[in-house]
């Protein structure tokens, strides 16, 4: 009982920062019909720009989280301009855009091989990690409690931004019809930039719990094809779904490695993923049933 | 025509010359060939053995050099690339002539390049080659031309083991290894073999794979759940450093974390405090006394610190082996050469004391022990396993 409690929670802190990340798919999936595989170059960028601010320039987490959240969400900004723009102006096949993203994906990663070396680099001790016990049954660390937090934080915060704003409510109608939305006045463009500012910033956050958690490397990025994963999961396009996918993802990862094996874990994780394809090819809460790649 | 032919000529004689005069010189002197990794992912050791080996080529020649002759060291860079090393070895065998080589630094190299060294009759003995296909063949017969200074992993493997049980008294273990790679299982077979002779219990046996695997909670949850006193890692620096951070996270603060020769500096980064008390099976020591008049040597002629100082040592200790030898062959003969390495008996090198077993692995060979403490590992214990 305690065990499972532990792997309970252990689950849970995990699915929250895939969470993070695979809302970001999702939120640009929604909009442009295309799974942006750079998605994990924006979290290396977020971790690089935090570790540089709060090594080479000496700030606080605070400041140097701040910096990390915006320079991500500008490089997103940036990436879609530089290699996406081009390509949606000329042809409406994501396919393009699909393979753009990938090729994106390897530039960001080689460029941080090229500037900041491949050697791993750890995030200065600023966010707590002794552990913490729970009602006395249960022991996880303090970061786990504040990367829950920080998820919750930041997925309530996107949740009002798309529910409160006169964006956010642009962004649900260029969730229906991109077409349609431009055709009604909005302005599709900007649109687009606020999206991908929006999912690199959450990108970032991710970029940071990880690099303290796991340390910081060029190739961290690749942690999120188990974030891509829970987005098909629980429907690409659908950010509930994407929130829940994480969370039954990163459940099932820790139960499988603590109550099976440790090696199973991500044979589970991918069975998972053909049976949600086989079964409910929309995912949990998709709506349409269209190419998920 | 003409003057394509007498381009031809003019580079024909060329050649002869500079055969001929390399001939002339192989005569004056002995010469030894390298493989290093100056370039690639393992630059940073390649670099530290070609200085360690240059640097011992200097002391035996400042003592009169080996058979009344001085000593040549030939150092080719194999780019961290098997198929470098082979051309390399083609070219100290067939154009430097070389009485043996030295080197390389890793077992793929090393296996890659034993069926021609063993073809052309030359001697090769490995630095940090520790895989045991390294000195025998697929079908368990020692290859006569290749040999090694380091131990095996089936002695290390037995050597934490030996440490875990007897020394550290800790009887229940849990063990974390890379289900991907060849090191890793080899230790944990060879460990876990030893360990129960020596009456310990494995009390979890759990896998990951490196490169892909950064979350270790759910495993050490269960080790934890088992209550094993130490956690054996016979793994690379960055999984067994975020395995020890996650590992005190969770509050385990009793648990013992024994590593094999995978420690590296990087690791305090990583892991931070974590990483205090826990103890790694090594081939040297950076402050083994008797290695201080190498350091200093080393420091002096290059004006650095020697940081990869296991490859350093064993590369240094590597040419001191190849001289004995050749003393001990009485001529700068391949052949006798062979000979001499595999009878090799009770060599005190600087590190340990050599003798070749029948595979042509030193025997017995002292473990030492690394604790890390205060920010760096230190020098805690020499081991031999009874």
């Amino acid at each position: 009982m305690e065990t499972l409690l532990q792997q309970t929670i252990n689950g849970l802190s995990l699915g929250s920062v895939y969470a993070l990340i695979a809302v970001g798919y999702s939120l640009v999936y929604s909009i442009l019909l295309f799974s942006n595989f750079a998605h994990g170059g924006f979290l290396v960028i977020g971790g690089y720009i935090c570790y540089f601010t709060l090594k080479s320039l000496g700030f606080n987490i605070w400041v140097a989280g701040l910096a990390s959240l915006v320079g991500a969400g500008f490089s997103a900004v940036l990436t879609e301009k530089l290699a996406y723009k081009p390509i949606r102006e000329r042809t409406n096949v994501t396919l393009y855009l699909l393979i753009a993203s990938m090729g994106m994906s390897i530039v960001i990663e080689n460029l941080f091989v090229i500037i900041a070396g491949g050697r791993f680099r750890a995030l200065p001790a600023v966010i707590p990690t002794h552990p913490v016990h729970l009602f006395g049954v249960a022991t996880t660390s303090a970061f786990d409690i504040i990367s829950l937090l920080a998820a919750v934080v930041f997925l309530g915060a996107l949740q009002l931004f798309l529910v409160k704003t006169k964006w956010g409510l642009a962004i649900r109608a260029a969730a229906y019809d991109l077409r349609i939305a431009g055709l009604m006045g909005v302005n599709v463009n900007l649109l687009i930039s606020i999206v991908f500012f929006v999912a690199g910033l959450l990108a970032a956050v991710g970029g940071i719990f990880l690099s303290v958690r796991y340390t910081l490397y060029p190739q961290l990025g690749m942690i999120t094809i188990k974030a891509f994963v829970a987005a098909v999961i629980g429907g690409l396009g659908s950010l509930p779904g994407a929130v829940v996918g994480s969370l039954i993802l990163g459940l099932s990862e820790m139960l499988t490695a603590g109550f099976i094996s440790s090696q199973l874990r991500d044979l589970v994780v991918f069975s998972l993923l053909i049976i949600t394809l086989l079964v409910r090819p929309q995912g949990l809460f998709g709506k349409n049933i269209s190419e998920k790649v | 025509m003409n003057l394509k032919r007498a381009g031809i000529i003019l580079l024909v004689s060329v050649l002869v010359l500079t055969l001929g005069t390399g001939a002339a010189l192989a005569a004056d002197t002995i010469k030894i060939g390298y493989l290093a990794a100056l370039t690639g992912d393992w630059a940073a050791y390649g670099q530290t053995e070609e200085k360690t080996a240059l640097l011992a080529v200097d002391e035996i020649n400042a003592q009169g050099g080996l058979l009344g002759k001085q000593v040549e060291l030939v150092v080719y860079d194999f780019r961290t690339r098997a198929e470098d090393a082979v051309n390399a070895v083609r070219r100290l065998a067939e154009e430097d002539k070389v009485v043996g080589i030295v080197g390389a630094n890793g077992s793929g190299i090393n296996i890659a390049t034993a069926p021609l060294v063993n073809r052309y009759g030359i001697p090769q003995i490995g630095t940090v080659s520790t895989n045991p296909f390294v000195t025998v063949d697929k079908n368990g017969k020692v290859r006569p031309y290749s040999f090694r200074v380091c131990f095996t992993d089936p002695y290390q493997g037995k050597l934490i083991a030996y440490f875990s049980a007897m020394e550290l008294k800790k009887m229940k273990a849990a063990i974390l290894y890379d289900v991907g790679s060849d090191y890793s299982q080899g230790l944990r077979e060879f460990f876990m073999k030893s360990y129960g002779e020596y009456g310990g219990e494995v009390v979890a046996d759990l896998g990951f794979r490196a490169g892909q695997d950064v979350d270790f909670r759910a495993q050490l949850t269960e080790i934890r759940d088992k209550q094993a006193d130490v956690l054996i890692l016979p793994n690379m620096g960055k999984e067994m450093a975020l395995i020890m951070k996650q590992a005190r996270e969770l509050g385990m603060d009793e648990i013992v974390f024994v590593g094999g020769d995978g420690y590296a500096e990087f690791m305090w980064e990583i892991a931070g405090d974590s990483m205090e008390n826990s103890y790694w099976i090594n081939h040297v020591s950076p402050d083994d006394p008797a290695m201080a008049k190498f350091f200093a040597d080393y420091k002096a002629k290059y004006n650095d610190e020697c940081k990869e100082f296991v490859n350093g040592i064993l590369g240094y200790d590597a040419m001191y082996m190849m001289f004995d030898a050749i003393e001990r062959a009485g001529e700068a003969d391949p052949k006798l050469i062979a000979k001499a390495l595999s009878e090799t008996k009770d060599l005190q090198l600087h590190h340990a004391v050599i003798t070749m077993d029948e595979f042509h692995n030193p025997l017995d060979k002292d473990g030492i022990i690394i604790i890390a403490k205060d920010g760096h590992g230190q020098f805690y214990m020499k081991i031999k396993p009874e």
